[in-house]
């Protein structure tokens, strides 16, 4: 239960962020502390067990069909790190209560709280994928922390997720693979199974991708960029994340997984290798910083490679040495970071170019750093000193023979005088020289330290001190820790750490470190700023840009391919690959023999008739060069297929082409009175071509008709809908039962179609403006002026049945008068017989539509059908009622649009019923919208006008704007490059008429 | 076997359409797809049966597959959203020529 409080009382600091801010702002940071400290107070028990050699757990089911567990099991290795999390968090967190700028800073304490408890589930994950899961939280936590700092942070943070969470896949592979293999997904069932003995391939492949997982995380090299790049965060995410925590759980999972991996060659010799790379380049960038923070930064990439190499060793005492590093360097780095912090808030400049003598001004500060330096330099008596002599004997003792032991041993012995080199550079450079104290204004006080920052700034730093004469009390914690790093059927290890191991080769090493260091120090004015400089012309952020624009080219063009607004090139790739699959694949069927024989009686008379129609009125309809003729063409294919339809036995569908074909007919004929007589031009590459792949088409289309249908009986599922149908639903009409309660959600799905469409109309006109889009004939290429015909003199009859539309629509008015009420009546009874009869929703939606169409052909002037918004608020209210009916099917049946049944008066009613009115208002609404948009002449009003009016009510005249297009900041100087109305909230203005 | 040489003819005619410049002629092309679809739709309900789907009247023994038949009238009106939304589309700037688009007033920024 020990974990558990823990990790509970870790989350609910995230929570408690937010009332904390608010009232405390960034203040906040104390109470939040001392919840850290809680949560590790909690933790002792558990600590306590782990110590006297037991390993307490916590479970309980996560999703108990996959066999998932939220699990936790607390380790040694879980333990360190867990108080290295916390602890070094509360410090931090107190320190900021200082750093910070007055104010809430709750995305800070939010971020710094959301990672904390993340990386305690990382430590004591003893499942898979919660291990997983807390990886990626980690990763993400930091991005949002560098993201935060405004715009230096934008570009870095993404290169940051990027790198991070390439390392994330890395690792959702390796997890994906251990629990296919090993058939658990808890870890320590999984690190314990003998799958990494008897399989070495397997278990080199799975070690590759932890390696990528945790290099990423924990910046080793090529992966070291994204490290220097996140000092753009602020000083204390970088004391806690870039120092203590996230870049120390990639050496956590190093750690986690060295009981399988440890002694696998391919880990071993990367680890090593690249470890000491890191720690080699890394420590040389360091030297050639003046950017204080830039060098802390190179020089945790460097004491990152320095563990990582430990740990490759593999061996109990390397371990051993790796996890003492990792507390010695979770204290004195983060100190130093925060230590940079205090130093920036003292003279407001990191570059030790421009630094003022600071060790008499800020004695303290400066002997603090003097001794968190000497820790990572690894000078006697600190810590740094014996986690760095246990380094070098781990590297003597390595298994791998003399010669690479040997090597191995220098090449951390170089690197160490990197190490040393850098260091006294921070605390010569930054303190003590003064390089900038020429240039530094006499008048320009340094800033004083509040007594948090600098208290707490120095608290990790100094307890290194005492810990290394009394590093005996670590030896359990370690030991512990170690074994956890070891196959759990191994020897109990017992390590005996001290400061004092009498004179071996180690301290003398040491000591000519620390020698060659003391020369460097003596020649520092002319050695320092001679290595300022790069030594590449291109940093790793650029090559992250090469990359990244590459791919960004390489995506461009590929689209380019399929990027035009003549469809041509879509479809024309899409008929030859159905061509091509089609006339192959029956093509193979034939040959094997394998059709199925063709069901007798397919065809019928009406068949043939309608066939012959049909493929008269499709040459017409090619050869068409007016477009009148083609509409005619057109409407008799409809027809025909109308025929056909009605010829296989299904009313309600010929019903329902019929009105539509109907519909479709009047509004071409509205939109074709705005475009030329005839069709332009054809496609590019010819007639020719277009008719050859029409006719391989049509072939494959057809081969596919005859091939795939009509070989076998009726269907099961056709059997029970025409017996169980009617027995569930009490409705003969089988296809509307399936459109309005067996398959009630896919007609939904339809209906909000409908209401897109309409919507998309409003939309897509509304961002064109009327000039553009109803262009006056002046500007209209296409334009044909009116025929000049010799009338008779004005007033005349001839000249006004002519000139005036007034008289040519009064019949069409007078029949109007006596068709729409007769229509609403047929409309209602086939809405109300659906159910057992032909009709329904859409065919009683679609004759209610003929009214609208035949009292807008009715009209003597272009005038918009009923109150503008009107079509808009049918469609809402249509998709309204279909969801009302679908919640209300949710409570009476727990199931979404399924239908309940009542009597009204002795009449059986379904609440299918109250959806099929929903599809009838969304029906309704398209038609009516359409009429109104593409009807629009352009006369009094014109199509924009009439969009503008569906959204915004009656206007006087269309709107002068273009939704999406910078007229914000062209026109009316709202700043903003890439400034919308959507975007900054204001409203269009008015033009047109005012 | 004649169903399946109308779909044929009545895709032929929809490719040739839908290949042309004109939006117009698109949109037509896309009604003839509509209706090739629809009758492959209904043929695979088998069309050796086409008694009409109600079991109580007509009687479920020649009746044809209601549910291809339930797809179609839905596709069917789906073909009409469509085709409206992409004639309010062929209708700007009095222009339907898809090769060169009329001048709607945008400023692209690539």
């Amino acid at each position: 239960m020990s974990l558990l409080w823990t990790l509970v009382i870790s989350a609910v600091t995230v929570l408690a962020t937010f009332p904390l801010t608010r009232f405390l702002g960034r203040h906040a940071g104390w109470p939040i502390a001392a919840l850290y400290l809680a949560a590790a107070a909690a933790y002792w028990p558990a600590a306590t067990q782990v110590m006297a050699g037991d390993t307490p757990t916590w479970s309980m089911p996560w999703v108990p069909t996959l066999g998932l567990e939220l699990s936790l099991r607390a380790d040694g290795l879980g333990t360190v790190f867990t108080f290295i999390a916390l602890v070094i968090g509360a410090i931090v967190l107190a320190y900021s209560t200082a750093y910070l700028k007055p104010g809430r800073n709750l995305t800070f304490y939010f971020y710094m709280a959301m990672f904390t408890v993340s990386m305690v589930g990382l430590v004591l994950a003893d499942d898979l994928i919660l291990l997983f899961l807390c990886w990626e939280l980690t990763s993400l936590a930091s991005f949002f922390l560098i993201a935060r700092s405004g715009y230096a942070g934008e570009a870095a943070s993404m290169r940051t997720l990027l790198i991070t969470f390439l390392g994330g896949l890395g690792l959702l592979a390796a997890v994906t693979a251990i629990i296919v293999r090993t058939g658990t997904t808890t870890l320590s069932e999984a690190l314990a199974h003998e799958v990494w003995d008897t399989s070495p391939g397997f278990t080199a492949a799975v070690a590759l991708l932890v390696i990528l997982a945790a290099f990423t995380k924990s910046a080793q090299f090529p992966f070291h960029v994204w490290l220097p790049d996140a000092m753009a965060a602020a000083t204390p995410v970088s004391a806690y994340l870039h120092a203590a925590a996230v870049v120390k759980a990639g050496i956590f999972l190093l750690m986690r997984f060295s009981p399988a991996f440890h002694d696998v060659p391919v880990w071993n010799v990367l680890l090593i290798t690249t470890g000491l790379v890191t720690c080699g380049i890394g420590g040389w960038f360091a030297l050639q910083k003046t950017d204080l923070k830039k060098l802390m930064a190179y020089s945790t990439v460097s004491q990152l490679g320095l563990i990582v190499a430990t740990i490759g060793v593999g061996t109990e005492y390397a371990l051993a040495a790796a996890i003492l590093h990792v507390i010695a360097h979770a204290l004195f780095k983060s100190g130093l970071f925060m230590m940079v912090g205090v130093v920036d808030h003292a003279t407001g400049t990191r570059d030790v170019r421009r630094m003022p003598v600071l060790s008499s001004a800020m004695p303290v500060a400066f002997w603090v750093t003097v001794l968190g330096c000497a820790s990572m330099a690894g000078v006697p008596p600190m810590l740094g000193f014996v986690s760095k002599e246990s380094i070098l004997t781990s590297m003597l003792d390595s298994p791998f023979g003399a010669v690479a032991s040997w090597a191995a041993f220098l090449g951390v012995a170089l690197t160490a005088v990197l190490t040393f080199a850098y260091c006294a550079k921070i605390v010569f450079n930054g303190f003590y020289d003064g390089r900038g104290q020429a240039k530094w204004p006499e008048d320009r006080p340094l800033h004083t330290t509040p007594w948090a920052l600098g208290t707490f700034a120095a608290i990790p730093i100094v307890v290194g001190l005492p810990l290394a004469f009394v590093v005996g009390i670590l030896d359990t914690p370690v030991g512990r820790a170690t074994a956890a790093m070891l196959p759990a059927g191994a020897e109990e290890p017992h390590p005996h750490l001290a400061l004092w191991h009498g004179v071996n080769l180690e301290l003398i090493t040491s000591l000519a470190i620390i020698g060659v260091g003391v020369l460097v120090i003596l020649r520092r004015r002319f050695f320092f700023p001679a290595r300022e400089h790069d030594t590449f012309s291109f940093d790793g952020a650029d090559v992250i840009r090469v990359i990244n624009d590459t791919a960004a080219d390489i995506g461009k063009s590929l689209g380019a391919l399929a990027r035009a607004d003549n469809p041509t090139r879509h479809v024309a790739v899409q008929f030859v690959a159905l061509a091509a699959l089609v006339l192959g694949g029956v093509g193979v069927l034939v040959a094997r023999d394998e059709l199925l024989p063709v069901q007798e009686g397919l065809a019928s008379p009406v068949d043939a008739v309608v066939l012959v129609i049909i493929a008269g009125a499709v040459v017409v309809l090619g050869r068409a060069s007016s477009r009148l003729a083609a509409v005619v063409a057109l409407s008799t294919i409809g027809a025909a297929v109308t025929v056909q339809i009605f010829a296989l036995g299904a009313p309600d569908v010929g019903m329902t082409q019929l009105l539509v074909e109907a519909l479709t007919v009047l509004m071409i004929m509205l939109v074709l009175q705005r475009l030329p007589q005839t069709f332009g031009r054809g496609p590019r590459w010819g007639n020719q071509a277009a008719l050859a792949l029409a006719l391989v088409g049509g072939l494959s289309a057809g081969v596919a008709t005859w091939a795939l249908t009509g070989r076998r009986d009726r269907s099961e599922i056709a059997i029970w809908y025409l017996t169980e149908g009617p027995v569930e639903t009490s409705g003969d009409n089988v296809v509307n039962t399936i459109l309005v309660e067996f398959r009630a959600l896919d007609t939904f799905g339809e209906l909000t179609v409908l209401g897109m469409a309409a919507a998309a109309m409003v939309a897509i006109l509304s961002t064109v403006r009327d000039r553009y889009l109803d262009p006056p004939p002046e500007a209209d290429r296409n334009y044909v002026a009116p025929p000049e015909v010799p009338l008779q003199a004005e007033g005349s009859t001839a000249h006004r049945a002519i000139a005036e539309a007034w008289g040519n629509a009064v019949p069409m008015q007078i029949m109007v008068r006596a068709t729409a009420p007769l229509l609403a009546i047929i409309s209602a009874i086939l809405f109300l017989r659906g159910h057992n009869s032909p009709g329904g929703g859409f065919i009683a939606a679609l004759v209610g539509s003929s009214i609208v169409a035949l009292v807008y052909l009715a009209t003597s002037r272009d005038r918009s059908i009923g109150p503008p918004r009107l079509p808009l608020r049918l469609v809402a209210l249509g998709v309204l009622i279909a969801i009302g009916t679908g919640i209300w099917g949710m409570l009476g049946h727990a199931s979404f649009l399924e239908p309940l049944y009542g009597y009204i008066f002795d009449i059986h009613v379904a609440t299918s019923m109250v959806f099929d009115l929903g599809v009838y208002l969304a029906v309704l609404g398209l038609v009516m919208e359409a009429f109104n948009l593409l009807g629009a002449t352009g006369g009094r009003e014109g199509t924009r006008e009439r969009a503008d009016e569906s959204v915004e009510g009656e206007i006087s005249g269309p709107m002068d704007t273009s939704r999406g297009e910078r007229y914000a900041e062209t026109r009316l100087g709202i700043p903003g490059r890439r400034s919308t109305y959507l975007q900054q909230d204001l409203p269009p203005r008015r033009g047109g008429g005012q | 076997m004649i169903l399946p040489i109308t779909v044929g003819v009545l895709t032929a005619g929809a490719i040739y359409l839908m290949l042309q410049r004109g939006m117009v002629r698109i949109i037509f092309g896309l009604s003839l797809l509509a209706h090739a679809a629809n009758l492959v739709i209904l043929s695979a309900g088998v069309t050796a049966w086409r008694g009409e789907p109600f079991p109580d009247a007509a009687g479920a023994a020649d009746a044809g597959d209601p549910l291809p038949q339930a797809f179609v009238l839905t596709a069917i009106v789906i073909a009409l959203a469509v085709t409206v939304l992409m004639l309010a589309m062929a209708v700007i700037g009095h222009n339907d020529d898809t090769k060169r688009m009329p001048e709607t007033g945008e400023t692209h920024r690539r």
